[in-house]
């Protein structure tokens, strides 16, 4: 009993339970837990924050404890410290973590586009500028072992992918996992644009052995068209070039990240060439930890009905086939 | 005191737990709390996903999500908005029902070492009576506080505008259950004094407000709302000055005690709302954007009402000099 009476429960049974990591393609596999249980708030200096491409920013930043617990496809918020304007914190991706000279993370990558209030802010931030965040926030990718990870990124939608394509091709270890017993054997990225000044980190990604495929709005790079037909063209290919001695049960799976419309297309062709497939939605948020209800996506429940969960602590990341789109 | 600088009032020191040379409790009615900050409704969740941020032990009372009597859906997005200084809500009460809050968030709830205020909306008197008649039986609950202000949802709202509508409700509501009562009244409406004395003649423990003032935002280029509500509730700093007036109002009006809300995310505002007539506060908005916030309150309260010349929270209650 507690000093007001109260009978303290053993919080054993209050924990979620954490879904079977079984099919890829019937559960949503959650990386992390549902809340943000991890999730601490820091005051953190900016180390770096030079531009990319266009309008396109690296924002770098040391924060030990954070980048070893980060999974890839979880995200924190971000909020100018000593500033209430813009007021409310604003979601990004982990980009990548940065190690430090033992190889331990030390630091977040956050990569970001200029397009309002708070990313117009942070663009104008020089090192030494301090921000306040909290995270580890929502659930990461799913870590099912695949053959060929295709990831499809639409515009700024690519930041969730570095890290995701570096713990498939076995080159890095997120949070505290150990390191992935069967990398997969390929990892394809398939990246639209706008138009080639937007194009970020393409090199980064063929170092870190992942297959980058463009396309692009105005034809400047890649193919001229929309990623779907680049993703359509992958789908056709056989998953590996050569398959691994033992390959896992899930020979192909996609995971896509960008504006609602691509996300849907992808959904859909998925569906059509029954290759399981996660999105990673970017609902706009308020406070990224599940008190506000405000990130809300509709979500297909058991009984086929739909209902509006937040998008923070229930995803970012969910299975496609969950998503009842509008 | 410790520090010999307690000449203010006729506090009696030995109403002071020996440790500390400031007393955080506060009684408001039947309803008795360990300190004075208390986290809003809809603006904390259901707690435990606060729980990594926060000690949520340390919190001098929480207020999970406004619970109605059926699961509702809420709005459509985009719920929220950042305004100047502020934010729109058009959340809609999106909740999944008291028989669900029950099974899966009371639990969780009544093991916190800290006082359990449950919100509840209904459309109708009935409704309210038969959610205070679940809630009573659960020994977790320490008090109930009556959501007659929600914007954002048509039906209920008349019990926080007409005077006559809120103080039967209040009474009707007092006799349904034991519990201590809160009646949340809204700043839409053209007389505090005369909504705060409905409440009071209804017979409720302690009065809180503000919640959200009726606002809006505009795409003028699309010529649409950018709410999907099209009208939603502003909260925030924006609209701190609002509900300190509403707390001045209130506290000049009657003698119910009172729990200030609105725009508070600082040390300095709380003291603003106890000067002016709050004997407890609630953080709501700032829960959002400094989700440690309440701690850094928690921290610095005893100093600051050790400034104040205080040994207890009600010697700076309502002292504020207009003239
Ligand atoms: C999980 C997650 C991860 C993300 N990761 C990244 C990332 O890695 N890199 C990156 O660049 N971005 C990322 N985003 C998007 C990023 O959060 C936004 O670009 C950022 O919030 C913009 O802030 P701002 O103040 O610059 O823009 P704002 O000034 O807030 O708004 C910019 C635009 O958004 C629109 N908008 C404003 N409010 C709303 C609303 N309530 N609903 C819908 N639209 C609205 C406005 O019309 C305007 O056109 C992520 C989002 C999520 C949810
Ligand atoms: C997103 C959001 C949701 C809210 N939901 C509720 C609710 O369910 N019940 C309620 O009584 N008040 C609700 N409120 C109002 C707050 O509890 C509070 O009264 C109001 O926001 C003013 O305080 P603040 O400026 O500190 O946020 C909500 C406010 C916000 C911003
Ligand atoms: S952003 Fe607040 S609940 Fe998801």
């Amino acid at each position: 009993m507690l000093a007001n009476g109260k009978i303290r429960l053993t919080v054993a049974y209050l924990v979620k339970p954490n879904f079977p990591m079984t099919n890829f393609s019937t559960h949503n596999p959650l990386a992390a837990a549902h809340y943000a249980d991890a999730a601490r708030q820091y005051a953190v200096t900016v180390q770096e924050n030079v531009p990319l491409a266009r309008d396109t920013y690296r924002l770098r930043l040391h924060c030990p404890d954070l980048a070893c617990q980060i999974l890839p496809g979880q995200f924190l918020m971000v909020r100018l410290a000593g500033s209430d304007d813009p007021m409310l914190g604003r979601p990004f991706a982990l980009y990548d973590t940065v190690l430090g000279p033992t190889g331990r993370p030390v630091g977040i990558d956050v990569v970001y586009l200029v397009i309002g209030k708070m990313t117009g802010r942070l663009a104008q931030c020089e090192p030494g500028s301090r921000l306040t965040l909290w995270g580890p926030l929502g659930n990461g990718f799913s870590t099912e072992p695949v053959e060929h990870l295709v990831m499809v990124a639409g515009g700024i939608g690519q930041t969730p992918f570095l890290a995701l394509g570096r713990q498939f091709t076995g080159q890095r270890v997120y949070g505290q996992r150990r390191r992935s017993e069967s990398p997969a054997a390929r990892v394809t990225l398939c990246y639209g644009v706008r138009s080639e000044s937007y194009l970020a980190g393409v090199s980064e990604f063929q170092q870190a052995g992942i297959e980058v495929r463009i396309s692009s709005d105005d034809g400047s790079v890649g193919r001229h068209g929309l990623v779907t037909e680049v993703l359509e063209e992958v789908l056709a290919e056989p998953p590996a070039a050569t398959q691994s001695s033992s390959p896992p049960p899930t020979l192909r799976a996609i995971a896509c990240c960008g504006p609602e419309p691509m996300l849907q297309s992808v959904a859909r062709m998925a569906h059509q060439h029954q290759v399981p497939c996660q999105v990673s939605l970017e609902t706009p948020m308020a406070c990224g930890i599940g008190i506000c209800f405000s990130c809300v996506v509709r979500v297909v429940q058991p009984d086929g009905s739909w209902d509006y969960k937040r998008t923070c602590v229930d995803g970012p990341v969910f299975d496609a086939e969950k998503i009842a789109w509008e | 005191m410790a520090d010999g600088n307690s000449n203010h009032g006729n506090s009696n020191q030995a109403d002071l737990p020996c440790s500390s040379p400031v007393d955080l409790s506060v009684t408001l009615g039947r309803l008795q709390l360990k300190n004075p900050v208390l986290v809003a409704s809809g603006t904390f969740g259901y707690a435990r996903e606060m729980e990594s941020l926060v000690d949520l032990s340390r919190l001098g009372g929480i207020l999970p999500k406004t619970i109605t009597a059926e699961p509702r859906a809420g709005n459509a997005p985009w719920r929220t908005v950042e305004t100047a200084s502020g934010m729109l809500n058009a959340i809609g009460l999106d909740n999944d029902g008291i028989e669900a809050f029950l099974a899966n968030h009371l639990p969780y709830l009544a093991s916190l070492d800290s006082s359990l205020i449950v919100s509840i909306a209904g459309r109708t008197q009935q409704e309210f009576v038969s959610l205070l008649a679940q809630l009573s039986e659960q020994e977790a609950i320490d008090g109930v506080e009556l959501n007659i202000s929600c914007p954002n949802v048509s039906g209920g709202v008349d019990f926080g505008t007409d005077p006559a509508l809120c103080e039967r409700l209040v009474t009707v509501c007092r006799q349904a259950c034991c519990l201590p009562i809160i009646a949340k009244l809204t700043p839409n409406v053209t007389s505090i004094p005369q909504m705060a004395k409905a409440a009071e003649a209804g017979g409720c423990d302690v009065i809180s407000l503000i919640n959200t003032c009726q606002g809006m935002a505009i795409d003028w280029r699309r010529r649409r709302p950018l709410l999907g509500n099209v009208m939603g509730g502003l909260s925030g700093p924006a609209i701190k000055p609002i509900a300190l007036r509403a707390v001045y109002q209130a506290a000049q009006a009657t003698r119910t005690p009172i729990i200030g809300i609105g725009g508070i995310a600082t040390l300095d505002d709380v003291m603003e709302f106890f000067v002016a007539g709050a004997s407890a506060v609630q953080l709501g908005t700032v829960n959002f954007y400094n989700p440690a916030g309440s701690m850094t309150i928690l921290d610095g309260l005893p100093a600051a009402l050790a400034e104040a010349g205080a040994s207890r929270v009600a010697d700076v209650v309502g002292t504020l000099e207009t003239r």
